[in-house]
């Protein structure tokens, strides 16, 4: 059995108006897989993604890397696990800093973590550069003057120049055109074979999500609902948050698009300051029973390396 | 061209050269080309260049010195002698007007230089820490803003004394909290963008975060405070020494020139007339140059 | 069938930051009644900026356009502001992409559909109105309208807001409907409602409906025939199901290899389209999807393909190939 890269135990991350965006959120990375992370607006999968790199302050619970816990870490001493852990960011507009050129956006971490100097940082970005498939003469180029698929490129690039083992993918390909999608989730497959990497694959394209990722976390209003492999998570959905989700995703194929009736969730998301007491998927579920409402489901394996947190029997 | 031709395979060019915009303009660029379809803007931005070309040059193009006395002369109206008459010592105003504008053009700008420095560090330190550092530092910030800033400046003059270095000072001790205010919301706004956080996850030290990338993208705003303040600056110290507490004789500022020049008015109007007029010159033509630069520099940040 | 709509020759062009954008180039279609027709492209098709030019929605400062669009007998472009007055909103309604900024938020809902309403039919009493309003709440998918009638839009969640734009848009019963990604904004669980609401108060109100979308699984699930935009221009046309099983322009094709799907193994690579869509601030030579061409041929970069096979505008398919 591999041991995993990245631990979360029982993450908590309540923000200061009593949002609770993440509630006991337990989960593990192994190194070279991707970890596809989904749900809705507001389930909380950014927050997750920002937290396990300290970019946002945790409220309670342990995340392990390679078995050091990183939270209880001062600045200075987490500093190195900076150059193991990296994050891509959604917007391809916001993500880099419009003043610099790219040759400086890539030579920063070189600089910051003291990797290379003079000749050999150039070396370095001209890598960098290659390996994300971007001509050399970019490194004279502003970002605003690339677009947004290669600023995405530049974001990956820069992710990269501190060979991290893990890097958090916040929605990287929401921003961006169908057809240009393709292009980048294919860069982050190649790049995961070639250099060994683990991702936290964020996004809200199930699809997509299902193509780059090994296994897959459903979240909803904070927590977890179900993880698995994903063929078979798609397969063969148990929690009905999960199935109600895959049944909505509509399909280029107009045949099989019509023929279809999604699943419908009654009702809206609760609020997050005051989520239900017990499932949080209580007041929507189609197959609520009395005991929902009080008691919050613990995870349980529904099949063979499936795990769902709901209160029915599986069958 | 036959068919034939017409429908074979076409061979590609390499992606290298297909950037999206084919025009390479850097900020300062467009910036500039904004700037120059803003008619008042740029009309203005020439009135500055002239008046300090002036103010280095102007008293060279006179053969009289400021402080000459003529005394026969005195109070004479504008002539081809004396380009702007002379004054009731019978010194020539064109020469002094001049001079007048290096007294004021260098305090306005020397003291708003320092607001600047001043404002910058204080509003990036407040933004960039937040929290409780962050409200005490606008706390006391908000106290002193809340102070008339001419007493201030009065009661300053009054212990430090008076004199050219004396009313930088004073100016500079009180002009700089506007600056602070507006660098600390653009530094507010600016560290919820991602590239700011991308800096934080690569291990950027607080100081490359606000050197780097906070305060490069504040230009804007920066720029365009700047040239708000200048002219408050001005202005102030036309106040001060309107009041009496400018600088000494027989050196002239605008406002120095402009007190002298009251008492005359109704007899030698230009007098008052060319140092009042110059002052109310630069303070529109800043004002103008700053509201042109707002619109030129600030949309930048998102493109 | 009835044509509802007729667009010829259609071209927009921008005057933004000294810089001429030309944003449609050439668009020219028919619509017919009680259909829904899909116009699908990405970033920089020209999509969104066809459907404002419609109705005339680009400010008249930095906007040139040529060409026709006849509804019924009337031609839209070269209507006055007073006439188009008239026909939004009453003949064609629009429902935009972020229901977020086009509600008023600071008037309560009800009084928005009541006084959209209103404005096209004055004469109706302020109880009736007040009656339909409700009605037009219930039928978008409130369960208790009364309740909402006087809520202010920040208190509604995002899908319930667009319902609102929805009831807004069809309250004054317009033949048309024009919808600018209507869902893009919207969860997935969410859009799926609102495919279906859309899709049931057509067949209520026998509304024609023209949807753009980015997205080619909301065509397949809603529209009747598509349309596919590339670089301000129609390159392929065609029933839903024929366009979905046959694709014959090399874009369309190209898109639809480069979107995963759900039944496809890991194993299975989703090819994506080299390079990017055009800069439009540039002229264009030829086929704008030349340079991204896996069949790119020599008259591809000369000229502009006209329509063949009634369907599409691509060389490939002109007869002088052997």
């Amino acid at each position: 059995m591999k041991k995993p890269l990245i631990q979360v135990q029982h993450l908590y991350k309540t923000f200061n108006q009593g949002v609770q965006a993440v509630s006991d959120l337990s989960f593990d990375i192994y190194p070279g897989e991707t970890l596809g992370l989904v749900g809705e607006s507001g389930c909380g999968k950014s927050t997750t993604g920002r937290t396990l790199l300290r970019l946002e302050k945790a409220t309670s619970g342990q995340v392990l890397f390679e078995g050091s816990s990183i939270f209880s870490l001062n600045e200075k001493e987490f500093q190195p696990f900076r150059k193991k852990m990296q994050i891509i960011f959604q917007d391809p507009y916001a993500s880099l800093n419009p003043r610099m050129t790219i040759g400086e956006i890539l030579s920063e971490p070189f600089t910051i973590h003291q990797l290379a100097r003079g000749d050999q940082k150039k070396r370095g970005v001209k890598q960098l550069l290659d390996l994300v498939g971007l001509p050399l003469a970019y490194v004279d180029r502003f970002p605003h003057e690339l677009s947004g698929g290669q600023r995405q490129r530049v974001g990956i690039a820069r992710a990269l120049a501190v060979s991290p083992q893990f890097i958090v993918c916040d929605e990287p390909l929401s921003a961006l055109d169908v057809s240009i999608q393709a292009q980048i989730v294919n860069l982050l497959k190649q790049l995961q074979i070639e250099l060994n990497l683990s991702y936290l694959f964020i996004a809200h394209d199930l699809a997509m999500v299902k193509y780059l990722s090994h296994r897959v976390a459903v979240m909803y209003l904070g927590h977890i609902v179900e993880i698995g492999t994903s063929d078979l998570l798609y397969k063969n959905p148990k929690h009905p948050y999960t199935q109600a989700l895959l049944s909505a995703i509509p399909l280029p194929d107009p045949v099989t698009e019509r023929s279809r009736k999604p699943i419908i969730l009654k009702g809206e998301l609760p609020s997050a300051l005051n989520p239900p007491k017990g499932c949080p998927l209580v007041t929507r579920c189609p197959f609520s029973m009395p005991i929902c409402a009080q008691v919050k489901p613990t995870m349980k394996e529904v099949a063979p390396a499936q795990f769902a947190a709901c209160h029915l029997e599986p069958g | 061209m036959d068919d034939r031709f017409l429908f074979s395979p076409l061979q590609k060019k390499q992606e290298e050269e297909s950037g999206v915009n084919s025009s390479r303009s850097s900020y300062w660029k467009d910036a500039w080309k904004t700037l120059r379809s803003n008619r008042s803007a740029i009309i203005a931005f020439y009135t500055l260049i002239f008046l300090m070309l002036m103010a280095l040059f102007g008293p060279m193009l006179s053969s009289y010195t400021y402080y000459e006395t003529h005394l026969s002369l005195k109070n004479s109206p504008p002539s081809t002698d004396f380009w702007f008459g002379t004054d009731t010592l019978g010194r020539d105003v064109f020469t002094r007007t001049w001079w007048g504008a290096r007294i004021s053009l260098f305090i306005g700008i020397t003291a708003s230089l320092i607001d600047l420095c001043i404002g910058v560090i204080y509003g990036t330190v407040a933004g960039f820490f937040g929290r409780k550092t962050e409200e005490l530092m606008m706390r006391i910030a908000d106290i002193l803003y809340a102070l008339p800033y001419i007493l201030l400046v009065i009661l300053l003059m009054m212990v430090v004394g008076s004199g050219l270095f004396s009313i930088i000072l004073a100016l500079a001790i009180t002009g700089w909290i506007k600056m602070a205010r507006i660098v600390r919301s653009q530094i507010l706004q600016l560290k919820a963008m991602d590239f700011v956080k991308a800096a934080y996850a690569l291990g950027a030290s607080p100081m490359r975060i606000m050197l780097r990338h906070l305060i490069p993208n504040a230009i804007g705003p920066i720029l365009v405070t700047l040239t708000f303040t200048i002219p408050t600056a001005i202005f102030t110290e036309a106040f001060l020494s309107f009041l009496g507490l400018g600088v000494q004789a027989p050196l002239a500022s605008w406002g120095t020139m402009a007190n002298e020049g009251l008492s005359a008015l109704r007899y030698y109007p230009w007098q008052l007339f060319f140092p009042a007029g110059f002052i109310s010159l630069t303070m529109i033509s800043f004002n103008l140059l700053g509201n042109g630069l707002n619109d030129a520099l600030d949309p930048r940040l998102r493109r | 069938m009835k044509k509802i709509l007729e667009v010829k020759d259609l071209k927009v062009t921008f005057n933004k930051w000294h810089q001429k954008i030309e944003a449609v180039r050439g668009l020219s279609f028919d619509l017919y009644e009680g259909e829904t027709l899909g116009i699908v492209g990405e970033s920089g098709s020209g999509k969104s900026s066809a459907i404002k030019a419609l109705v005339k929605l680009h400010p008249e400062s930095i906007t040139q356009m040529s060409g026709q669009v006849y509804y019924g007998k009337s031609e839209l472009i070269g209507s006055t502001d007073k006439e188009m007055q008239k026909i939004r909103g009453r003949e064609i309604g629009m429902i935009f992409q972020d229901p977020m900024t086009s509600l008023n938020p600071t008037t309560p809902i009800g009084a928005q559909i009541i006084e959209g309403y209103r404005r096209h039919f004055p004469h109706i009493s302020s109880k009736e109105a007040r009656a339909y309003a409700i009605q037009m709440l219930h039928r978008v998918g409130f369960s208790q309208p009364e309740e909402w009638i006087s809520a202010y839009p920040h208190t509604l969640s995002g899908g319930m807001r667009q319902r609102v734009m929805i009831a807004l848009a069809l309250a004054p019963k317009p033949k048309l409907l024009l919808a600018d990604e209507p869902t893009t904004a919207l969860d997935v669980t969410l859009q799926a409602q609102i495919l279906i609401l859309l899709k049931e108060i057509q067949q209520d109100m026998h509304t024609t409906i023209l949807l753009i979308t980015h997205d080619l699984s909301v065509v397949a699930a809603t529209c009747d025939r598509v349309l596919v935009m590339y670089g301000g221009k129609i390159v392929e046309s065609g029933p839903v199901h024929e366009l979905f099983a046959s694709p014959r322009h090399p874009y369309t094709q190209r898109l639809l290899q480069s979107i995963p799907r759900l039944s496809q193994t890991k194993e299975e690579p989703i090819i994506p389209i080299e390079g990017s869509p055009p800069d439009l601030s540039l002229p264009l030579k030829g086929c704008a999807f030349c340079d991204r061409c896996p069949s790119a041929m020599q008259i591809c970069a000369r000229e502009e393909p006209p329509l063949f096979e009634e369907k599409v505008h691509c060389w490939l398919y002109s007869p002088r190939r052997l």
